[in-house]
């Protein structure tokens, strides 16, 4: 903006007045924002400053809405419940995106390799289940993870086995199976995308240096993806921490209630404000979990920045 | 910039604005109530669900032609209560007449969003109805809602699977022949069991008729006893069926592998309310002709004790501007010519004048092999009850449920142990909603 004045070549830029210009308020540059700003103070700012407006009061069925000031973060910071549910997401984070990301990438670098037939086919194919959406396709692997009714009563049927993935102890890893399913075509995209704007030329000369398919993955490709894995990572991050439509969905197919009403953060949320009509509380919850996910998301981008650095 | 600062302030200014403006208008009480229903007018509102809704609205629309209602289908009751609520917190948009579960009557009496029906002569309608389903619409003595069906606990089972077990289902008198018959369905292998683990409002009309009083509500004192006699023997029973494995953990209800055991006789009887006829036949259309309906298993040999499990019925809210049709309507559906249009499509009726019908109780239904089904639920309800109150907080009560007791179906920790702790949650939630809550 007006700033650009100030940075004009040195030696002119020495006199004062052009200093006072800097002060000055200057209208034009809002002149080109405000559709922008408009939209995003009504759609991002407001609803943040009213969710943390409402996080300090407690409405009660008994004595109406109060003033509790940070009651509701420090009844959060006991709560049992909202610990487990982000323990939960914490631990499938950690295993779920790794495996999730080396799949993607490994898609990626094979469809890259220009070694494989039907390249498109494979494309649109393994992307194809991001364009299912999920709740369609948590009930479609629900139904498959019957251990009485579904494939899996089919496979024990056929085979003399006892298998049964929705038992509480491997749950969660069904429910990992279902959210890989559904984003392993849309990492891998990225992934792919940034492997097509390497030149080919690189790939022929360091071929007639005498390098070997492995090494031009190791040495040109894979440095290369770097810089999109950090974006799938802090993506994937986000999306696991923010979990909550293929449990929620399988809370009513799963037997014997192994999925709780807090089994993720989000669904704690739903479930307080929805059941429990404890909006203000789950304000609180919502605020907190926004900003356990930036921390770590943060954290993930600076470390990253780190590496592309060295 | 200045300007910047300007602009985050002023956004800041509008934000506090807004939140003031929707938390000022939290009870939407409408000023005035209109009760001239002989004149009454206009449009009706209506959020329910289940059948015969619309054949009913056509026969008041034909005889109340001053009167159109605008019906909406909001699925299930636990949807409907949670539409309600947000209709409630934002004050507006809530519908005239609104179809609630009767456990969460309560709730909506105590914040004030549905009126006395008293104002209308509802109160004077007492003696048409049924006891059991009367009584819950009930709150310090004055009716807040009007009866859909009534809704009698009992026992239906499979008798093509007890015949194959041996187990003669008409001569289950007690639940200790209830314990016998479910070795013997056991017996049969496979994933044959009597019933699935009991679900939330089962579970309250089962503790229910043995006498329990788990929850007292006296305006804002609330006795919350899980630990009385009825509930013991309920424990002690359950808890022998959990340890012999002769009650399937693995089938919740209302799912789908639940209609599918019911259908192929894996789950072989369900104890529930009197309104599953209809749900059976189109949920486990596969069990045809081998489904039988009996009364409750009883405590102690020759007592007649009953209870309720679900039902519906119709409240108007506070928001309401046109209350005086908004009475017409919910009076002609539960009460006048509507409640039989309602009741030909499957309903079980609440009125005594239906219930003692000659012809409703004689009809024959070819699901349950011909027998006259309605005979047997018609003498459940009119079986006595008990006196039973629902928390003032049901939709939470029953998420909480599931937490709480379920994982005691799975062995995971004894009903002993896992009702002590839904009892304790219970009254954590009552104190701070602001309730005085004593623990028994």
């Amino acid at each position: 903006m007006s700033d650009q004045t100030i940075h004009a070549p040195a030696g002119t830029a020495h006199s004062p007045e052009v200093r006072v210009n800097k002060h000055k308020a200057d209208w034009r540059g809002w002149k080109f924002m405000w559709p922008f700003a408009v939209v995003f103070v009504f759609v991002f700012i407001v609803p943040i400053l009213y969710t943390i407006y409402i996080s300090f009061f407690q409405k009660k069925m008994i004595g109406g809405t109060k003033f509790v000031g940070v009651a509701n973060y420090v009844r959060l910071f006991h709560d049992p419940n909202f610990w487990s549910s982000v323990g939960r997401v914490a631990m499938f984070t950690v295993v779920q995106v790794p495996i999730m990301l080396f799949l993607a990438a490994a898609m990626a670098l094979a469809l890259d390799s220009m070694k494989l037939h039907g390249t498109r086919f494979f494309r649109i194919s393994t992307f194809l289940p991001y364009a299912v959406p999920a709740v369609v396709s948590t009930m479609i692997w629900s139904f498959m993870y019957g251990a009485k009714y579904g494939l899996v009563a089919s496979i024990n049927d056929l085979f003399g086995t006892n298998f049964d993935v929705l038992v509480p102890s491997v749950l969660l890893a069904s429910i990992g199976n279902i959210v890989t399913w559904e984003f392993t075509g849309y990492n891998m995209l990225i992934f792919y995308s940034s492997l097509s704007t390497i030149p080919h030329s690189l790939y022929e000369a360091a071929s007639i240096d005498g390098a070997s398919e492995w090494d031009i993955v190791r040495k040109i490709k894979l440095p290369e993806l770097k810089g999109s894995l950090a974006i799938t990572v802090i993506f994937s991050i986000i999306g696991s921490f923010q979990l909550f439509n293929e449990p929620s969905i399988m809370q009513d197919m799963v037997p014997g209630n192994a999925i709780t009403t807090y089994y993720t953060p989000n669904m704690y949320a739903y479930n307080l404000s929805f059941t429990g009509s404890q909006s203000n509380y789950a304000a609180a919850l919502a605020i907190t979990m926004a900003v356990i996910t930036m921390v770590i998301a943060y954290i993930v981008q600076l470390k990253s920045m780190k590496e592309q650095m060295k | 910039m200045r300007n910047t600062k300007k602009f985050i302030a002023s956004a800041a200014a509008i934000a506090t604005l807004i939140g003031l403006a929707a938390c000022g208008n939290g009870g939407g009480l409408s000023a005035t109530v209109d009760t001239d229903t002989a004149n009454a007018k206009g449009e009706v509102v209506f959020w329910g669900w289940g059948n015969g809704i619309k054949e009913t609205i056509a026969a008041f629309e034909k005889a109340n032609p001053n009167i159109t209602v605008k019906y909406s289908s909001t699925g299930t009751g636990a949807d409907t209560a949670t539409a309600l609520q947000n209709a409630i917190a934002a004050g507006k948009g809530a519908p005239d007449v609104v179809m609630l579960e009767d456990a969460t009557v309560p709730q909506f009496v105590v914040d004030g969003s549905v009126v006395d029906l008293s104002q209308f002569g509802a109160d004077k309608l007492k003696d048409d109805f049924a006891a059991g389903p009367w009584a819950k619409m009930l709150q310090e003595g004055k009716p807040y809602a009007l009866p859909i069906d009534s809704s009698p606990e009992v026992f239906f089972y499979n008798k093509a699977v007890f015949d194959k077990a041996g187990v003669d289902g008409e001569a289950i008198k007690t639940w200790d022949d209830y314990y016998e018959a479910a070795k013997k369905v056991r017996a049969l292998g496979g994933d044959y069991y009597i019933a699935n683990s009991i679900d939330y409002q089962p579970f309250l009309a089962q503790v229910w008729q043995a006498g329990s009083q788990p929850f007292k509500v006296n305006g804002e004192n609330i006795t919350i006893d899980m630990n009385d006699e009825g509930i013991q023997k309920y424990i002690a029973l359950q808890q022998k069926l959990i340890d012999e494995d002769l009650i399937n953990p693995k089938i919740t209800n209302w799912t789908d592998d639940w209609y599918r055991s019911l259908g192929d006789g894996t789950t072989a009887s369900l104890t529930i309310g009197a309104w599953m006829p209809t749900d059976l036949e189109t949920g486990a259309a596969a069990g045809k002709g081998n489904w039988r309906v009996a009364q409750l298993p009883q405590w102690n040999e020759g007592d007649e004790a009953s209870s309720e499990d679900g039902g519906s019925a119709l409240a108007i809210t506070s928001q309401s501007k046109n209350t005086a049709a908004a009475y017409k309507f919910a009076e002609f559906l539960t009460h006048g010519d509507g409640a039989k249009v309602m009741a030909d499509h499957g309903t079980f009726p609440a009125t005594t004048k239906l219930l003692e019908d000659k012809d409703f109780q004689s009809k024959k239904n070819e699901y349950f092999g011909g027998q006259q089904v309605n005979k047997v639920l018609v003498e459940a309800a009119e079986r006595k009850v008990s006196a039973f109150q629902y928390l003032p907080y049901n939709p939470y009560a029953q998420s909480k449920y599931g937490d709480d007791v379920v994982p005691a179906f799975q062995g995971k920790k004894t009903l002993k142990d896992a009702i002590a702790a839904y009892a304790k949650t219970l009254a954590d939630y009552g104190t701070d909603q602001g309730y005085t809550v004593t623990v028994k």
